[in-house]
C-alpha cells in the first residue's frame, strides 16, 4: 500500500491550517519536466505571494493567507529535487507531499485543501467530482497587477436544472473565504480580482449571480455576459489566473 | 444574404455549442424574452454607461470624492434606477426596428445587438442591471472591466459601433478601425419619433475621410471647390462610420425585401456643409460607388446645422467638428462627435495649438 509523505517546508513560515485557504497543486502544472523551467502556476506563484504580503502588511498577525501544497505523484521525480528546484525559483511553498495518482483526492482531503489547481481538464474535473473544488490553471503570457480569479456564473443561477456537482459546498464555502481575503482590500489597488463570466444567461442572470456572490461574501470586481457570445475571444482578454468552474468545467483554452 | 461582418474568432466546436443551444434555450423558456442574436451576424452597438444612463450627480462624487466612495453610494442607491442619459433614446429606437425585423424575419439573427461596454466596477454593475431592467432594455450582453479600458473588448464582441462620454476611448477605438463618437446630451430635448430610428450624419471626416477638408483648411474654399470639381469622379475615401452606415443599409434592405420601403423603420441622413452646386456631386457619386444610400442628402452650403437637424429630429447625430456639435445641441439635437481627421486640430476656423500629450 502506497504511503503519503507531507513535509514541511522549512524555508517558509508555516501558515495557520485551520485559517488559511489552502491551495494545491502538482508537480506537473508548476515544473516543466523537460525544461525544468517553472510554467502554468509558477506562473502564478509571485502573484500569490504578494497577495499574502499585502495581507501581512495590513495586519502582521494575518492568518487568512495562501497556503500552497505542491503535490508530487509521478514517483520518477525525485523529492530532493523538487524541493531545491522549488527554492530556487523561490516559491512559497508550505508543504510538499508525495503521494501517487491513485491516492491524489485522499491527500487533498487529508491536506484539508480548498481549492485544486491543475492545467489538466480531466483531472480537475475527476478531482471535482470526489468533492473537492478544482480550477483550471490560466496560460499566462501577460504581466499582471493582480492575482485573477475567475468564476463562471452559470452554475451560480441555475441550482436545479444540473445535478447538484459534488463540489458545490466546497465551491461556497471557498466563495466565502476568498471573499473575506478581497474584502481586506479597497476597490482598487488590490492584489486579488475576483471575475465574474456567464456564458449562457442574459444580463437580468448575471445580476443574480453578482448578487448571490455577495450575499456569500464575496464581492466581484470585474463582470462580463456573454449571452450566448463565444468565449474565446473574451477569455483570452480577461486572462484569468484560476478559472473555477463551479464544479462544472466546461471552458475552452 | 451577406454576412454583416466576417467571422474571425475561434469556433466553439459542436459539443459546446450545443451545450449552449440547450442551456439558451432553457433560458428563454425561463425569461419569454428571445436569444440575443450571435455577434457575427448582428450589428452590435456598445454603449458606455453614462451614455446609457443620467450619472452626472455619480460622476461629481466619484470626481470629488473618489472611487470608494462613488462605489458605496451606488451600492446605496442600487435599487433607485438611473434617469435616461443621451444614448437612450437610440437604443430604444434600435429595439423598435429589432421588434420590425423579429415579425418579418422570425429566425434571422441579423439584428441590432445593444451591449453595455464599461469601466464601472461591478458592483456598481447591480446598479446598472436594475435600470435596465426597470427600462425593460433589452440589452443582454456586458462587459464591466472594474477599471480597465473596454477598448479591448469591444473587438471580441464585435463591435459596428461604440458610444461613450469618454473622447479618449473613443479615439482609441477609431485607431483600431471601430466605428466610434463621444455622445453629448441636448441643451433641450427634442421629441423624438418612437417607431422609426433616424440617424444624421456629417459627410467629410465622418463618412468619408478628411481629405477634403485638409484642402480647405490649407486652401481654403475657392481651392476645394476647384479640387472637387476636378476629382468629381474618383471616389473619396472611407471615413471611420462608413461601415455603420453600410450596416444600416444592410438592415434596410431587408424591409424593402418585404415590400416595406414606405414603412421603413431606418432613415439615414446626410447633413453636410457641402453645397449641392460646387462640390455635392462627388459625395453622392461615392456612396453610390461604395453601393450605399442614403435616404435624404442635405447640402447646407455653410449654414448653419442646428435648425436643419431640429426639424429632422434624428436620435443621434454623426460630426467630426464640435462647433456643429455644439450648434446641434443647443437646438435639442442629441449629437456624437467623431474625434477623426484635421477638424479636430481646428476650433471655429482656427488651428489649435495642440497640448503636450498627458502621460
Amino acid at each position: 500500500m502506497e504511503m503519503v509523505s507531507t513535509v514541511q517546508n522549512t524555508d517558509v513560515k508555516q501558515k495557520d491550517a485551520d485559517r488559511a485557504l489552502v491551495v494545491a497543486v502538482t508537480t506537473r502544472a508548476v515544473f516543466d519536466a523537460a525544461a525544468g523551467d517553472v510554467y502554468g502556476m509558477g506562473v502564478a506563484f509571485p502573484l500569490l505571494q504578494k497577495v499574502n504580503e499585502r495581507l501581512l502588511e495590513k495586519n502582521p498577525a494575518e492568518s487568512l493567507l495562501f497556503d500552497v501544497v505542491l503535490i508530487a505523484t509521478d514517483s520518477q521525480q525525485q523529492s530532493s529535487r523538487i524541493i531545491s528546484s522549488t527554492s530556487h525559483y523561490g516559491l512559497e511553498v508550505g508543504r510538499f507531499c508525495f503521494s501517487s495518482r491513485e491516492d491524489l483526492v485522499e491527500t487533498l482531503v487529508v491536506n484539508n485543501v480548498q481549492l485544486f489547481l491543475s492545467t489538466d481538464r480531466d483531472e480537475a474535473l475527476q478531482v471535482s467530482q470526489k468533492g473537492v473544488l478544482s480550477a483550471l490553471l490560466g496560460r499566462q503570457e501577460a504581466p499582471s497587477e493582480s492575482l485573477r480569479v475567475m468564476l463562471c456564473g452559470d452554475a451560480i443561477v441555475r441550482p436545479d436544472c444540473d445535478p447538484v456537482p459534488a463540489s458545490r459546498g466546497a465551491a461556497q464555502s471557498f466563495s466565502a473565504r476568498l471573499g473575506e481575503m478581497r474584502g481586506r482590500f479597497g476597490v482598487s489597488g488590490s492584489p486579488l480580482s475576483i471575475v465574474l463570466v456567464t456564458s449562457s444567461g442574459g444580463s437580468k442572470s448575471c445580476g443574480v449571480a453578482l448578487q448571490t456572490l455577495r450575499s456569500r461574501g464575496l464581492s466581484v470586481d470585474e463582470a462580463y455576459c456573454l449571452a450566448g457570445a463565444p468565449r474565446g475571444p473574451i477569455l483570452s482578454l480577461l486572462r484569468p489566473h484560476f478559472l473555477l468552474g463551479d464544479g462544472v468545467i466546461d471552458l475552452e483554452d | 444574404m451577406s454576412e454583416i461582418k466576417a467571422k474571425d474568432f475561434a469556433p466553439t466546436g459542436d459539443a459546446g455549442e450545443e451545450k449552449d443551444a440547450a442551456k439558451a434555450h432553457f433560458d428563454n423558456l425561463k425569461t419569454n424574452k428571445p436569444r440575443p442574436p450571435k455577434p457575427q451576424y448582428a450589428v452590435t452597438i456598445a454603449v458606455s454607461s453614462r451614455t446609457l444612463f443620467n450619472m452626472v450627480t455619480e460622476r461629481k462624487i466619484y470626481e470629488d470624492q473618489g472611487l470608494e466612495e462613488y462605489v458605496a453610494y451606488q451600492r446605496d442607491h442600487e435599487n433607485e434606477p438611473l434617469m435616461p442619459g443621451p444614448a437612450f433614446p437610440f437604443v430604444k429606437a434600435l429595439m423598435t426596428v429589432n421588434a420590425r425585423l423579429r415579425q418579418l424575419y422570425p429566425d434571422s439573427e441579423e439584428l441590432f445587438d445593444i451591449v453595455l461596454m464599461t469601466n464601472n466596477h461591478a458592483q456598481v454593475g447591480v446598479r446598472l442591471i436594475n435600470s435596465i431592467n426597470h427600462y425593460d432594455l433589452t440589452i443582454e450582453r456586458f462587459c464591466m472591466t472594474g477599471g480597465e479600458s473596454p477598448t479591448g473588448y469591444l473587438e471580441a464582441y464585435m463591435t459596428n459601433l461604440y458610444l461613450s462620454k469618454d473622447s479618449e476611448k473613443v479615439s482609441e477605438a477609431i485607431e483600431e478601425g471601430i466605428a466610434a463618437a463621444t455622445m453629448f446630451m441636448a441643451v433641450k430635448e427634442n421629441e423624438l419619433s418612437d417607431t422609426q430610428l433616424r440617424v444624421a450624419f456629417d459627410g467629410d471626416a465622418v463618412l468619408f475621410s478628411d481629405e477634403s477638408e485638409i484642402i480647405v483648411k490649407e486652401g481654403g474654399l475657392d481651392t476645394f471647390f476647384a479640387h472637387e470639381k476636378k476629382f468629381e469622379n474618383t471616389p473619396l475615401a472611407q471615413g471611420p462610420l462608413k461601415c455603420f452606415l453600410e450596416a444600416l443599409g444592410k438592415l434596410q434592405r431587408k424591409f424593402y425585401a418585404k415590400n416595406e420601403r414606405l414603412n421603413c423603420p431606418i432613415r439615414t441622413f446626410l447633413v453636410t456643409a457641402r453645397s449641392a452646386a460646387s462640390s455635392g456631386a462627388r459625395v453622392l457619386k461615392t456612396l453610390r460607388s461604395w453601393g450605399l444610400e442614403i435616404d435624404e442628402a442635405l447640402f447646407l452650403a455653410g449654414a448653419p446645422k442646428g435648425p436643419l437637424l431640429q426639424k429632422i429630429k434624428p436620435h443621434i447625430f454623426f460630426d467630426d467638428q464640435m462647433f456643429h456639435i455644439e450648434g446641434a445641441r443647443e437646438l435639442g439635437t442629441i449629437s456624437a462627435h467623431v474625434p477623426y481627421g484635421i477638424g479636430q486640430k481646428y476650433n471655429k476656423g482656427k488651428l489649435i495649438e495642440s497640448p503636450a500629450k498627458k502621460k
